[in-house]
């Protein structure tokens, strides 16, 4: 090759190159067109346009031009609202999500056990949920870590995290750490009430502020020039100690408002930040304290009834919280409830007149706070993450059906995509089953056949397989 | 003090018109958009209710003798709602033994009866109708033969009052073929057993009836078994059968069964129903369908082979075949879902009216009520609700709820509660 050819390749490889890179970035847009948006946190935009650029969306708004290469939807009037988020979810995690064979095991952490093809998570998303919060169990009244998971589906255990939350860990007051509806240890444990369900979070606390202290000693016996042993390391107490420093967001799950409220003053004593309360079916008694010391709910609009400790409830909660201005959040604790949360919301208009935009906040910016990713997702903004649910109808209409379902940009569910996707795989299982079934009867001919020409029993037994 | 309370009273009751004597059984609804899910809808309709009973229906229909008027103008008046199968009266708070009256202990109950244990002042009751439903079967489950439901109207101070059918079905649960491949025919003959039990069951049973008979024929007594005695009506098919089944093979196993057995047969579940539309169709049963909404029901696939809305689409395909459906919320707590999910159906592809007509005259039909329930017609059961707007959208209200004619009170557990916290106040 001559230089001058070698030159002439490299301008070509370049320009090439160019192109293709050009290509890639373009289709790095999508446009969705014509669409009613409900952007929660601004004004709704009938028959808008969002324009997302790889994870993030651009520039919402009405008549946007779609850039060069870009992938236009046309949404033809059907309804975009923010990926919903469900904070309270127990799905993707392999096995069991209670540790009950200790009391409170701090250590434990849900992120170990993320099970990323959990078809569950393919159901949440064909229903508009973007961001999960998947916790560990309430057997416990310290329970582990939980972890904010966003639907990247097809992606493995570390792609799915929600790496820039928060970090949560699980309390659980009431029936369930106390064991009143099963128990597994035959016979009684510690605690039996809600007293000793305080008392032992108390006592725990106070063990890690000792255990922080045997540490402080041996730092100051060190800076003395003293070469003393180190303290013998505790994870359980190191992690309560994060939470004692307000690092770690409590998720308290709780049905009655006294332990609430007593609960909520012990979190004020210590300096634990108390993000939410999960549940929280009497919640609408102590409003005043939620306020004061600044708990959000995370709850059920009208699931109940199913417990004493949940019998006391009514569904007008949900519309009085938000009207009084508690951050109020609709949560699913099941991969079948998390299939319908948009219908749950839309009780909460039914139920004590919500408006429809308090609807529409339960079912993502305010999830989005109690996970601590507001900035992030959780409403239609220009910089956000492109975590988007279209719907047919509105959202909050009875007969409205999920239609497609984005995280990041990337279109995760397609309702019309995943029915002539199986359509095509039926077609072509039909295929192979009628190409199976002519192969085995041209066998089938082929061995009468042969039949009638060669008599000879010992080809016959040569047929059959396995007879010897 | 005391007394002036009590002259007050009495002297305010006596003011009442026609409280001293007999109240006047009946009223007169005017102005209202009937839907009579049988005979059109009724723009500017009105509605004549005397006794308990529907009187009159129609544009031009007049006040009879009198009776109290209530406009409806701007309102929707439709049938009552129907549940076709439920647990209220039966269970309060599902983790509290003591509440629970829905399940017996063992296998084989076909004796026990809800009408036995029903509690019309279920703290449910009052919340249920709250959607419109007036109607509903009560069932207990669990078990192969889980008993007899009742028929009741979610109204009454007692068991006798709310009741409509005391013997209305008798529960059975079908066996479940376990999932994955069959190669060597042993799920098959798995079973092919667990049926045989049942068969053998219903056989003996025949025979304990024959025995019977030919032992009072000839003037005789055998022991009293209580089992078959209950299973007699079902086996001369006058009790209906109500099968709970889910998959598309188990629905065929229920299909043969029903031809050999001769029983009449109810389908109740049937998440697989639309891989054998057609076959259900032509055999002429009926379809209950289970709770669409998850929590106590079911809204995950059967088979992960299955498309993701296969439980929500199924109502639509059933009905678009041609098989009789209505749907059941399958327990009280949530009872007060019926109307959403006939909503939930409509949304995966079922028509509106079709569902609208699955938990009125379908479920009335199919429980064998639709002289008396059902629609808004001349002779049945003043049994309505009115509401303005869709009554399957969950964001209507319903306004009066009419049982037997009467304007029944809507006041209920959650209204009480939030009455009384709404008194705290809030600084």
């Amino acid at each position: 090759m001559t230089k001058f050819k070698t030159l002439k390749f490299t301008i070509l490889m370049v320009a090439c190159l160019l192109i293709t890179v050009s290509t890639v970035a373009d289709s790095e847009y999508i446009l969705l067109k014509n669409g009613n948006i409900l952007t929660v946190t601004g004004d709704n935009i009938e028959g808008g346009d969002i324009l997302i650029k790889g994870k993030l969306i651009v520039k919402i708004g009405k008549g946007i031009k779609p850039p060069k290469g870009a992938r236009v939807i046309d949404l033809d009037g059907k309804y975009a609202m923010p990926g919903i988020i469900d904070t309270h979810i127990h799905i993707a995690a392999e096995g069991n999500v209670n540790e009950t064979g200790v009391l409170m095991p701090t250590e434990v952490h849900v992120k170990d056990v993320i099970n990323p093809e959990d078809y569950t998570i393919f159901h949440a998303l064909a229903a508009g949920v973007t961001t999960i919060h998947t916790m560990h169990g309430s057997a416990n009244p310290i329970a582990g870590r939980g972890i904010v998971l966003k639907l990247r589906w097809g992606q493995d255990a570390d792609g799915m995290i929600f790496k820039e939350a928060p970090e949560t860990i699980k309390w659980a007051l009431g029936e369930n750490p106390k064991q009143s509806n099963y128990s597994t240890t035959k016979g009684k444990r510690y605690p039996g009430t809600r007293m000793g369900v305080e008392a032992s979070i108390r006592e725990l606390f106070e063990e890690a502020k000792d255990y922080d202290s045997k540490w402080d000693e041996y730092r100051a016996a060190l800076k003395k020039g003293k070469r003393p042993l180190p303290p013998r390391k505790n994870y359980r107490l190191e992690i309560v100690n994060e939470m004692l420093d307000g690092k770690l967001w409590v998720r308290c799950h709780a049905y009655q408002a006294d332990e609430m409220i007593s609960i909520m003053k012990l979190c004020d004593e210590y300096g634990v930040k108390l993000a939410a309360f999960e549940h929280a079916l009497e919640a609408y008694r102590i409003i005043p304290e939620l306020k004061k010391y600044n708990v959000a709910i995370s709850g059920f609009v009208d699931f109940w009834g199913y417990k004493w400790e949940t019998f006391k409830t009514m569904p007008y909660e949900f519309a009085q919280l938000a009207k009084n201005g508690i951050v109020t959040a609709v949560h699913s604790d099941s991969g079948t409830r998390t299939r319908r949360l948009y219908i749950d919301a839309a009780k909460m208009i039914r139920y004590g007149g919500a408006t429809e935009k308090q609807a529409l906040e339960a079912l993502t910016i305010n999830g989005a706070k109690i996970l601590g990713v507001e900035k992030l997702t959780g409403s239609l903004e220009a910089g956000k993450q492109a975590d988007i649910a279209v719907f047919n109808r509105h959202p909050l209409d009875p007969y409205t059906r999920p239609e497609m379902t984005i995280v990041e940009g990337k279109i995760l569910f397609d309702r019309k995509a995943y029915f002539a996707k199986r359509a095509e795989e039926e077609k072509e299982r039909k295929r192979r089953e009628a190409e199976e079934k002519a192969k085995k009867e041209a066998e089938k001919k082929k061995k009468e056949a042969k039949k009638k020409t060669d008599k000879k029993p010992a080809k016959a037994k040569k047929d059959k397989p396995g007879v010897n | 003090m005391k007394k002036v309370l009590l002259l007050i009273t009495i002297s305010l009751l006596l003011a009442v018109p026609g409280f001293a004597e007999k109240a006047p059984n009946g009223i007169f609804i005017k102005n209202a958009k009937i839907h009579t899910i049988t005979k059109g809808t009724i723009e500017n309709g009105n509605l004549l209710v005397v006794n308990g009973k529907i009187k009159a229906v129609g544009s031009d229909v007049k006040n009879e003798g009198n009776l109290p008027e209530l406009d409806a103008k701007g309102m929707d008046l439709y049938p009552g709602f129907i549940d076709a199968s439920t647990g209220y009266g039966l269970m309060e708070i599902w983790s509290v033994p003591a509440t629970l009256d829905y399940q017996e202990v063992g296998d084989f109950n076909p004796d026990v009866k809800a009408a036995w244990a029903y509690k019309p002042n279920s703290i449910h009751t009052g919340i249920g109708r709250t959607t419109g439903v007036t109607t509903a079967l009560v069932n207990p489950s669990g078990g192969l033969f889980s008993g007899i439901g009742a028929i009741v109207k979610l109204d009454g101070w007692t068991i006798d009052e709310a009741l409509v059918e005391e013997d209305a079905v008798s529960i059975l649960n079908f066996p479940e073929s376990p999932s994955g491949d069959d190669e060597k025919g042993k799920k098959a003959k798995l079973i092919e057993k667990k049926i045989k039990k049942i068969k053998d069951i219903l056989k003996e049973a025949r025979r304990y009836h024959e025995l019977k008979k030919l032992a009072s024929s000839s003037g005789r007594h055998i022991p009293y078994n209580q089992k078959y005695e209950a299973l007699g009506p079902v086996l001369e098919g006058k009790l209906p059968l109500i099968v709970n089944v889910k998959k598309a093979e188990d629905i065929k196993n229920v299909l043969k069964f029903k031809k050999e057995e001769k029983l009449n047969i109810i389908l109740k579940g049937c998440e697989q129903g639309y891989m054998v539309a057609d076959e259900i169709k032509k055999s002429g049963i009926p379809v209950i369908l289970g709770s669409l909404s998850g929590g106590f029901g079911t809204a995950i696939p059967t088979e992960p082979e299955e498309a993701y809305d296969a439980v929500w689409a199924n109502p639509g395909k059933l009905a678009a075949a041609g098989v009789k459906v209505t749907f059941s919320t399958g327990s009280p707590i949530s009872g007060k879902d019926l109307p959403f999910h006939a909503a939930r159906a409509v949304a995966f592809g079922m028509d509106r009216e079709e569902a609208l007509r699955a938990i009125t005259i379908n479920a009335a039909q199919i429980l064998g009520l639709d002289d008396r329930l059902g629609s808004i017609e001349t002779g049945k059961d003043a049994d309505f609700f009115l509401c303005s707007g869709d009554p399957l959208d969950l964001r209507t209200e319903v306004k009066h709820v009419f049982i037997n004619g009467k304007d029944v009170d809507l006041s209920n557990w959650w209204e009480e509660l939030r009455e009384k916290w709404e008194k705290r106040p809030l600084k």
